[in-house]
């Protein structure tokens, strides 16, 4: 159960983070008419989503190598 | 775990003399190749063929542009095929999903280097890339999605992958046993084990196709979308560029199959079916693009504007003619040898190689006719038309990009099994 408590935590992280840095850090949304739309109002926060995509698949990895609860020779899916 | 092997299956861990000296020619041309680029880095552009637009008379996108797109492409059909094996259950084809997996990303890392000879200030490029870029431009979606987020996202597929064939080296004593560890990660092929890995692998997968549709379709969109640039603005580059990816990947993925199968010991269980299967999937990915280029091609000719029939006649009777209508049998010539085979049911593998090679060659024409024309012929304002010739450090470059991707496969065909070992029980 934890493993796939962690790991769904982790990719409703990847997402939510891609989500916030997209719509809210980024640079803003709209017809790019001022000087305002070229820099993101966040500095790295392209940096931000690009974690969010490495965070979702980072899951994968922490869903496959997380070690079993000790004394058990196979662990829950 | 079921599988006990004394040594190392294909080839691993083994270096012939004759693989020693491919390699050491394999990197002698990539320091060629990097070479060249110390030569960009230190000297400027001006070692480059590329000129700035308009009063310089040049394009600023050229060679390495081209290749980014090339290598893009590549990229997306191996992942593609690895999804599709693990996503559709196709059991016959799993001989060849790991160097799918291991071909995506070699070609990805070609593809950053590739960004980075064009780049004048290649880190602070980088650097500002991510500091400064926009997550709604198809240039982020290009350039730093598909070099990170991708190339993460398959480089972790091929290890969760591998993770079986790992634990099964790693009881081969030997001098890689420590690697082999070290990526088995203490797997140990337990029923909960491969339930999960199963699990995992599918969802990966499941997730990856999405990412790399729009990464591939971002990069059509970098030209489609710019409504200035008679030649690039059409709705038809994303889908097409998405297809062209499927074909020069395919091409490319059958070359290397084919280079397996003769020179792995056991190379064979990539069995001919294997071949018609990837013939025929080329075969229809290249007659989707076909009518891609005939539709665009009609739709410039018929309506385009003037500056739009200016680039058209560019391509048709002008400067890039032998490009063009070389491409365009590069792609003719493969795919009546593959109708021919697919009715036939059957045939050598030497023509599906040869189909391979042609279309990889026709697909660098096209992504080259994408990327220069337009800047050279294709300018709405009042300049003469221009020219891109690439120089010797481009070609150099190129040719050192080959050769790396080529030396990276090798490597890692005597590091690690190049095919999956055994089949497994719940395929």
């Amino acid at each position: 159960m934890k493993r796939r408590v962690i790991t769904l935590l982790m990719v409703a992280a990847g997402f939510g983070l891609q989500a916030i840095a997209y719509l809210f850090l980024a640079a803003p949304l709209g017809i790019p008419s001022a000087v305002r739309f070229s820099n993101p109002r966040v500095p790295f926060a392209p940096a931000l989503f690009i974690l969010g995509v490495i965070l979702v698949f980072l899951a994968g990895v922490v869903y496959e190598l997380m070690p079993d609860r000790a004394g058990r020779s196979t662990g829950e899916g | 775990m079921a599988e006990q092997i004394a040594t190392l299956p294909y080839g691993v861990g083994r270096a012939s003399a004759r693989w020693k000296l491919l390699v050491a020619f394999l990197a002698g041309i990539a320091i060629l190749g990097w070479y060249g680029w110390y030569l960009e880095i230190r000297r400027g552009m001006i070692v480059t063929g590329l000129r700035n637009i308009g009063p310089m008379g040049g394009a600023t996108w050229g060679f390495d542009v081209g290749f980014v797109v090339y290598w893009a492409g590549v990229s997306f059909a191996g992942i593609t095929m690895a999804a599709v094996i693990r996503i559709a259950k196709l059991r016959q084809l799993r001989p060849i999903a790991r160097m799918a997996e291991a071909l995506t990303v070699v070609a990805l890392i070609l593809a950053t280097f590739a960004i980075m000879y064009d780049l004048g200030q290649p880190f602070r490029g980088i650097i500002n890339l991510f500091r400064y870029a926009r997550p709604q431009s198809p240039f982020f979606g290009t350039f730093t999605l598909v070099i990170s987020g991708y190339l993460f996202a398959s480089a972790v597929y091929l290890y969760l992958d591998g993770r079986r064939d790992a634990a099964i080296c790693a009881r081969t004593p030997g001098r890689l046993q420590w690697f082999h560890r070290l990526w088995a990660a203490g797997y140990r092929d337990t029923p909960l084990e491969r339930e999960r890995h199963e699990r995992a692998g599918f969802w990966l997968a499941v997730a990856i196709v999405p990412l790399l549709v729009t990464a591939n379709a971002t990069l059509g969109f970098v030209f489609g979308l710019q409504v200035g640039r008679p030649g690039w603005y059409s709705a038809l580059q994303a889908p097409a560029f998405v297809l062209l990816a499927g074909v020069s990947g395919i091409g490319m993925l059958i070359g290397i199959a084919a280079v397996v199968r003769r020179t792995v010991a056991d190379g064979e269980r990539l069995s001919d079916d294997v071949f018609r299967w990837l013939g025929n999937a080329l075969m229809f990915l290249l007659l989707g693009y076909l009518y891609f280029m005939v539709v665009e091609l009609l739709t410039n000719v018929y309506t385009g504007s003037e500056r739009e029939r200016e680039v058209t006649a560019a391509l048709l009777s002008g400067r890039y003619a032998w490009i063009y209508w070389g491409s365009v049998a590069l792609f003719v010539i493969p795919l009546a040898l593959l109708i021919v085979r697919y009715f036939r049911r059957g045939g050598g593998l030497a023509t599906l190689v040869a189909s391979g090679i042609m279309v990889n060659l026709a697909a660098i024409g096209k992504r080259f006719l994408i990327v220069v024309p337009s800047q050279t012929h294709g300018t709405l304002l009042p300049y003469g038309t221009g020219s891109y010739v690439p120089t010797w450090v481009e070609w150099a470059e190129m040719a050192g990009l080959f050769a790396f991707g080529a030396l990276l496969l090798a490597l890692f065909a005597k590091l690690f099994p190049i095919m999956p070992i055994g089949e497994r029980d719940d395929a």
